[in-house]
């Protein structure tokens, strides 16, 4: 299913080339890098317990999940969802409910808060299985305001504007996860978990099947993927796991309300996918530690922060459309007027 | 050159995690450093800014007479952009600056409750100027605010505004979905089914609405003999579009107070609106006067009641630092003697009660030719 190298435009091809040394060079170490930084993370919290640090430590390794589990939608299905923010806020919402009023335990509502989340994204998959590009994206945009304007008004179960306060911290055999180096452990080890089975359903007939229907729904249809069944599988895995990031979410903050889930919140899990890179696993990762860091490293500039998101994002359009770390191999890295050409002529080609 | 590049990435990444691990923790024992958590940018931009004006005038104004019990006092401002994360991520940042006594902020309900947990593992006091969700204060005995429980300004709206000063009974409400709107919404009500007002119609709105015809129609259709707006922002525009449509009805508000901007943007519409205040520019009051003229000429612009308050908080730490006495000053010490103190501070008397903020008193104003007049004082409720 690779493009034709013809259909790229010169510039793309000498700008995969820049990168390209560099990473076959991670590749071919690519255990050792993996051992060695999780190693580096895991002693990290004995040299520092500026709970500042290891928030930031959190918020990266939980935004990691989030923009990974919109990289299985937008990057590796090729779908594109805009609300992942309403998914957030569902498993949020539900780990928060069935711990305050129906006082159950943090590790048994975690599966079942990602569960919840994955029944609801059955449910915005299943009207849109047919839509495509812009039309699929303001479905979920709509419906990630739904859920946050669901969060605000029904006020018996969310608490409505109130919010719900006093959401318990998890316990593991009594001991209870308090502190930031507490939750830094957590939300690692959660984080570890996601890549290591999301990097198994990828190399899955699965997730083979998803990436075929990105890069041409219908020749992967004529090659006798169930695309809808594939499409509706994708969105349920992306929201399960948004559902987690949400379920982990709420016991850390012990507060929520539904100014959480605004689009904003979307929109900067989307800049993350964007400049991280989409269709691969380091992708998201990487978006969610410069988006994190230039929060944090472009704070004494203000407002101006937000200008330096945009021309962030613009550059990387521009530059690198699949983004900085993202499947160059894939109709992702090809530039829009190409990728319509690229659809024109592989629909001929399917037709003759 | 690419290395060149991907080490650049690396260190400018890198770099700010060691300064910020790197930090001198070794505090000046002469300065009391306040952490203060604003919106400096984003929608609520302008409250941030007051905040810190606010706020750096009663600094300045304590330093130049001597400080806190001879210690001088510094703010550390930092813009939290309204955003619950942001919010937190600083707070954290202050509870980790052991040379950080108190912090000062956030304004909104929703980021202060969200460092709560926070302020209260570290031992920190959160002392909010405008916090108002009545669930805030209790979270935590190091969470304070000054802004007035709306348990205690909604029924006085209902019992002596409408009842009792304008003796009307049908009401229709129209206010903001969020928290400060639905607790003030429910106060009101639970007070009006108790003496017998009659709510005919209530309607809600969410925040950033901009057209409001379609719910000031559904008042309308219910007929009552004076609508009250619960909310702060969209307050002008609503008069308008009521007034807009030509219907001249009763118009009361709860939440602006005598906001000179909400007279700007209506102009003749705003004419006979009643309202409740816990304070007032009164302009024979040559001392508010001379606070008000100093405040527009370091911000740019008028007052309201959110950074005379954040003044307050200012004066509310200073007292506290002075309970000490000779005694060390520590976060705790700070936390202790707030919550004892009394002070009388621009926006009124404060003292907090059990949980950690405070019930205010209440006077009726009245915009007449452009203008606010006070129409019953504080005694108003007592007679």
């Amino acid at each position: 299913m690779k493009i034709d190298p013809s259909m790229l435009k010169p510039s793309a091809i000498a700008n995969s080339n820049t990168i390209k040394s560099t990473k076959s060079f991670i590749l071919k170490y690519q255990v050792y890098f993996l051992i060695g930084s999780l190693l580096i993370l895991s002693i990290l919290p004995l040299f520092t317990n500026r709970s500042y640090i290891l928030g930031v430590f959190c918020r990266i390794f939980l935004y990691s999940i989030l923009a990974g589990a919109l990289n299985t939608i937008n990057g590796y299905s090729g779908q594109f969802c805009l609300g992942i923010a309403g998914f957030f806020c569902v498993g949020a919402y539900s780990e928060a409910i069935l711990s305050t009023a129906a006082k159950m335990n943090f590790w048994i509502i975690l599966p079942i808060a990602g569960i919840i989340t994955a029944l609801v994204g059955l449910l915005v998959a299943l009207p849109t299985l047919k839509m495509q590009g812009i039309y699929l994206a303001i479905v979920t945009l709509g419906f990630s305001e739904i859920a946050r304007l669901l969060a605000l008004n029904w006020t018996s179960l969310t608490g409505g504007p109130m919010g719900i306060k006093g959401i318990p911290v998890p316990e593991i055999f009594g001991f209870a996860l308090k502190t930031s180096r507490h939750f830094y452990y957590l939300y690692l080890v959660l984080a570890v978990i996601f890549l290591f089975v999301t990097s198994r359903v990828i190399r899955s007939r699965i997730g083979r099947a998803w990436m075929s229907i990105r890069e041409d729904q219908l020749a992967s249809k004529s090659l006798g993927v169930f695309t809808s069944r594939y499409k509706a599988i994708n969105f349920m895995y992306g929201a399960f796991w948004a559902g987690i990031a949400g379920a982990m979410y709420a016991p850390y903050v012990r507060f929520i309300d539904s100014t959480y889930f605004t689009l904003d919140e979307g929109w900067n899990i989307l800049s993350m996918v964007i400049i991280g890179g989409q269709g691969t696993l380091i992708g998201p990762i990487v978006g969610s530690v410069i988006v994190n860091y230039l929060t944090e490293l472009l704070r004494p500039i203000g407002q101006w922060r937000m200008v330096a998101y945009a021309l962030l994002i613009i550059v990387m359009m521009w530059w690198r459309p699949q983004g900085l770390a993202g499947a160059s191999n894939s109709i992702v890295a090809v530039k829009g007027e190409t990728r319509m050409r690229h659809r024109k002529v592989s629909r001929k080609e399917a037709q003759a | 050159m690419k290395k060149t590049i991907l080490l650049l990435i690396v260190v400018s990444l890198v770099a700010p995690m060691l300064f910020a691990a790197g930090q001198s923790e070794a505090a000046d024992t002469n300065v009391i450093k306040l952490g203060v958590l604003a919106p400096l940018t984003g929608t609520n931009a302008e409250y941030g800014k007051g905040f810190e004006v606010g706020m750096q005038m009663a600094v300045d104004k304590i330093n130049a007479a001597g400080g806190a019990n001879g210690k001088t006092l510094e703010l550390v401002v930092r813009d939290s952009k309204g955003d619950q994360k942001e919010s937190s991520d600083l707070a954290r940042q202050f509870a980790d600056d052991m040379s950080i006594y108190a912090i000062l902020g956030d304004f909104t309900s929703g980021c202060s409750m969200a460092n709560a947990p926070i302020v209260d593992a570290a031992g920190l006091v959160q002392l909010s100027p405008t916090a108002s969700n009545p669930n805030y204060a209790g979270m935590s005995p190091y969470t304070f605010s000054i802004m007035g429980r709306q348990d205690s300004e909604a029924p006085f709206f209902a019992r002596y505004i409408i009842q009792k000063y304008l003796g009307l009974n049908k009401v229709g409400v129209i206010y903001i979905n969020s928290d400060w709107g639905a607790s003030s919404y429910s106060n009101f009500k639970a007070e009006a089914d108790r003496i017998g007002l009659n709510i005919v119609s209530a309607v809600n709105y969410v925040q950033d609405e901009k057209d409001f015809s379609s719910l000031i129609t559904k008042l309308r259709a219910a007929n009552p003999e004076v609508v009250l707006i619960l909310d702060q922002g969209a307050v002008p525009q609503i008069i308008n579009q009521i007034r807009g449509t030509g219907w001249n009805v009763q118009l009361a508000t709860l939440g602006p107070g005598t906001s000179e901007q909400l007279i700007n943007l209506t102009g003749k519409n705003a004419e006979g609106l009643v309202l409740s205040t816990p304070f007032f520019f009164d302009e024979a009051d040559a001392d508010l006067m001379a606070w008000r003229k100093e405040f527009v000429s370091k911000a740019g612009f008028e007052p309201t009641i959110h950074p005379v308050c954040a003044y307050d908080t200012v004066y509310l730490i200073k007292a506290a630092i002075e309970a000490s006495g000779s005694g060390e000053i520590t976060r705790q010490t700070i936390r202790d003697n707030l919550a004892k103190v009394s002070i009388t501070g621009v926006s009124g008397p404060l003292k907090f009660n059990e949980p950690g903020d405070l019930t205010r008193e209440y006077m009726i104003c009245a915009v007449e030719n452009g203008k606010y007049v006070v129409k019953e004082g504080f005694d108003y409720a007592k007679q």
